[in-house]
């Protein structure tokens, strides 16, 4: 498969001997139970606005790191807006409280900035404008790309994880029925179909009412069964979300599916260029069953939600940027396929809706309402999809809707991947799953 | 933590000499941004479904925060270039990575400077958080959830989130411009929930003050306990829509969406195909952005393009009244322009924004309109994950422009409450809207619902209230 992701990795982020740091942390924990870690970020974000903006090329780069000392769950962070032993060494001072907790500033150095290309995302309007063409049809749209760059190093009081590195891709389209937003790993035209397919489909939906209530069969293309897992498999088993209203490990061994349901948390699938093998506190992360034959294996934790519970495994924290702590969340969400050809998800479901995509997911972590809203849809006939409908939205619970998948299909796609914006920090999540069906949602 | 520092305005002309030079741009802006921030994250650590957790028993998280950016725009007629980077301002050396090829295609104007002073004479001499805000954020999350245990017993905190932050930058362009700012800014943002009878419900609260001192615990509390007492009621089953009065809150989230309407030629167009010939609304309806107004928490001299800020009448008595026009549409239509361009951070160009909207307090005691109603609806707050949207009609001429919102509050009779509405959807035209308001309060408050916007009670006639299932 062709792509457009950065071909040549870049070098680990510092570039100085990284021993300096893990002795400097070293000397901040008091007691053997603290853990002490620098966190050290490079973010890069070329956007290229459409034709018309006053200003098309906006070039974003930053840097910086933190140091965060937690114990006993709780967590002291101090950030700053550049990389040097002196920002290192003022932040180990406010974490600790203390001038000269380290001593001498150590020396740091980083690496080089990646060359700025710009050909592809030049290139990314005029493929879409092909993709859409090749479906005679045509319409005015204004393509918004952005290439977005990252690099993390974590260095712990003990040891230094490598320096991790993920490239991809969003796009905005703006077209006079509506925004459609998404992320990519690649620019290159197997990535760009599909989407000019969503803008298609809400063309030839456009105007159209609002679909009225929930039909008894639902068949959900792969971006949708990815964004309703999204929702109610992934951040409803986050440790944090669990902790809203219990314990958290309280619900291993929790039935909320059928036999059918298998999903996988696992960062180091994720799409080229952005898979991860450790997470943004240096622990390695692991294949994670959130499901296994329907029953809770194994929420997603971080360092300091699996030092409170016993039966958790860190290896899962994000955070949207430095200045933020992490939390726990997942990165790259698989859903298992079965031996069920996807024509017969099909099958009897006369009436019902196809959704292929979902725009947007929320949950509420109190009560596990979940709403999730389709810009467009169509009719189930007698040999598959068929007309069009207008908006969508399905409000349920998260159990219901788990228990309503009664069926998953055979074929696996890369699909679903978008912006998570819980608790207002943006991060990029990816999935692969099947089609699923749903039967006697109310 | 540390005083803010910034570069001088002599430094920054430097810069700009040296960025000219090397871009060929013939015009050009540097933006220098640095700001600290103190943010408590505290949770109960749960032990077991059933039970609360121990007070003392806290998930706490403490972050400092020091931020420093700059950005600069440089360009001319058909080239223009936007870069934004973290740290110091390099030195006029560091610029050397630029040249004529750093310019895409695109096209830059920058304002010119201004004869007219902003009505704010000069920068309040605003602190940064320290160790007391902290010692004194920890005790305002454990005011608010011990007075909220004593207003509704059973009630228990999820979550508590302040951000206490101070910021200040300075801006200055290759024609002239130049403006500082300098910003203190708190919020509070409390989760709870409660189980009573066997229904579970929960609320958030988020509210922004200037400073630490501004936050009322036992008022918030009892915000609190309102909501909350509300999530878990029964649903009344008549929903009397003729006279609905509604809070601060809500009234607030309303102006929020109408927002795009106050804003530039193309929402003066459509309040103007709102009004066809008729008075907006009441004579007594002023809705006025004012980037000085004495209660606001952004109030500043300058926008961030370093044009003076001023009061500008939107609705003036009832009636459209001016845009909010960048300096660009200076003078459209007889028109001035205000400072309205706003950056969300040294990251972002300026855009468009609101500073405070607000509608005038009026004359109206808000007690007086709660308890003149004869029968209708007190809402007090959006409902929590509720719709809040409108339709403006401005991309789609066919449908009149109209809102919903979804919200909760009470059914009431004089000064009586004969039953709780956990959830209803506030439904109506814009026009509906605007000309069915009846009285406009005294009690005029801003809420973050984002940006500054306020509101006081309002009563309002002619909508609709349909009914919402519990999901």
């Amino acid at each position: 498969m062709d792509t457009t992701v950065t071909a040549r990795r870049p070098n680990e982020l510092l570039a100085s001997d990284v021993g300096t740091l893990t002795d400097a942390l070293a000397r901040l924990a008091v007691h053997p139970d603290q853990h002490t870690e620098a966190f050290f970020e490079r973010l890069e974000t070329v956007e290229l606005l459409p034709r018309g903006a006053s200003t098309r090329l906006r070039l974003r780069r930053e840097q910086g790191l933190s140091v965060r000392r937690l114990e006993a769950g709780a967590s002291r962070l101090a950030s700053a807006d550049a990389i040097s032993g002196h920002t290192f060494a003022s932040c180990c001072d406010r974490v600790t409280g203390t001038a000269g907790s380290i001593g001498p500033a150590p020396k740091i150095q980083v690496s080089r900035w990646l060359p700025v290309r710009m050909a592809e995302i030049e290139r990314a309007e005029r493929q879409l404008g092909k993709a859409v063409s090749r479906r005679r049809v045509g319409f005015p749209m204004e393509v918004t790309v952005r290439r977005h760059r990252r690099q993390v190093q974590v260095v712990h009081g003990r040891v230094s994880a490598p320096s991790q590195f993920e490239e991809y891709f969003s796009l905005r389209l703006k077209t006079p029925w509506g925004l459609w937003g998404g992320l990519l790993p690649s620019l290159a035209a197997e990535d760009l179909d599909p989407v000019a397919g969503c803008l298609v489909d809400r063309l030839r939906s456009r105007h159209l009412p609002e679909h009225p209530d929930t039909p008894r069969i639902l068949v959900l293309g792969p971006c949708a069964a990815a964004v309703m897992l999204h929702e109610v498999v992934a951040h409803t088993l986050e440790a944090d979300t669990l902790a809203l209203t219990g314990a958290p490990d309280s619900v291993v061994g929790l039935k909320l599916g059928g036999v059918h349901l298998d999903v996988i948390d696992d960062p180091r699938l994720a799409p080229d260029g952005c898979g991860r093998f450790s997470d943004d506190e240096g622990m390695t992360v692991i294949a994670r069953w959130l499901l296994r034959r329907g029953r809770v294996r194994q929420p997603l934790a971080d360092l300091a939600w699996a030092g409170r519970c016993q039966r958790l495994i860190p290896g899962a924290a994000r955070r949207a940027n430095r200045h933020l702590l992490p939390g726990p969340r997942t990165m790259h969400l698989e859903l298992l396929p079965t031996d069920l050809p996807e024509a017969e998800l099909f099958q009897e479901a006369a009436g019902g809706l196809y959704i292929a995509e979902f725009e947007s997911g929320t949950l509420d972590p109190f009560d596990g309402g979940c709403v999730l809203r389709a810009p467009c849809a169509r009719r189930i006939g007698a040999s598959g999809p068929a007309d069009f409908v207008g908006p969508v939205e399905i409000r349920s619970r998260t159990v219901d809707l788990l228990a309503a998948v009664t069926a998953v299909g055979d074929r696996p796609l890369a699909a679903g991947a978008g912006w998570c914006a819980k608790d207002g920090s943006l991060l990029p999540v990816w999935a692969r799953s099947p089609s699923v069906r749903l039967e006697g949602l109310v | 933590m540390k005083p803010l520092r910034l570069p001088t305005i002599q430094t920054l002309r430097t810069a700009l000499t040296a960025a000219t030079g090397r871009t060929g741009a013939s015009s050009a802006e540097l933006y220098v941004k640095a700001g600290c921030s103190l943010r408590i994250d505290a949770a109960p650590w749960r032990t077991g479904a059933a039970s609360p957790p121990a007070s003392e028993d806290w998930r706490l998280h403490v972050g400092r925060v020091e931020e420093r950016g700059w950005a600069l725009r440089a360009g001319g007629p058909g080239r223009a270039l936007f870069l934004a980077e973290s740290g110091a301002l390099p030195a006029p050396g560091g610029w050397r990575r630029l040249n004529r090829h750093s310019l895409r295609a695109g096209s830059l104007r920058l304002p010119t400077p201004h004869r007219r002073r902003s009505s704010l004479p000069g920068l309040a001499g605003k602190d940064v958080p320290n160790d007391d805000s902290e010692a004194f954020g920890r005790q305002l999350i454990r005011d608010v959830l011990e007075r909220t245990r004593a207003e509704l017993p059973g009630s228990c905190l999820i979550r508590a989130r302040i951000d206490d932050g101070a910021s200040a930058s300075i801006l200055a362009n290759s024609a002239g411009v130049t403006g500082r700012t300098r910003l203190r800014l708190v919020t509070v943002r409390l989760d709870f929930a409660v189980e009573r009878d066997g229904i579970r419900g929960s609320c958030s609260l988020y509210r922004a003050a200037g400073d630490p001192s501004g936050f009322d615990a036992a008022a918030m509390a009892t915000e609190i306990a309102d909501r909350l007492t509300l999530a878990t009621a029964a649903t009344t089953p008549s929903l009397p829509a003729r006279e609905i009065a509604v809070a601060p809150a809500l009234a607030s989230s309303l102006l929020a969406l109408l927002g795009p309407l106050f804003r530039g030629r193309d929402g003066w167009n459509t309040l103007q195909r709102l009004t066809s010939g008729h008075s907006l609304g009441p004579p007594d309806l002023q809705i006025r952005d004012d980037g000085a107004v004495e209660a606001g928490w952004i109030r500043t001299p300058t926008d961030d393009e370093g044009v003076p800020t001023r009061a500008v009448a939107l609705i003036r008595d009832g009636e459209p009244g001016e845009p909010l026009l960048t300096w660009e549409d200076d003078g459209w239509s007889g028109f001035s322009a205000a400072g309205c361009r706003r950056r969300s951070g040294w990251r972002s160009p300026p855009e468009v924004s609101h500073s405070h909207l607000y509608i005038q307090p009026g004359t109206d005691s808000a007690d007086a309109i709660r308890s003149g109603i004869r029968h209708g609806c007190y809402l007090l707050d959006r409902a929590p994950g509720g719709r809040c949207r409108a339709t403006l009609g401005v991309s789609d001429n066919r449908r009149e422009a109209g809102f919903e919102i979804d919200a909760t509050g009470f059914v009431v009779e004089r000064d009586r409450i004969l039953g709780a509405i956990p959830r209803t959807r506030l439904t109506g035209s814009i026009r509906e809207l605007f000309r069915g308001i009846r009285a406009v309060g005294d009690d005029l408050r801003f809420l973050p619902v984002p940006g500054a916007v306020g509101a006081p009670t309002l009563l309002l006639t002619g909508l609709q209230l349909e009914p919402v299932a519990h999901d």
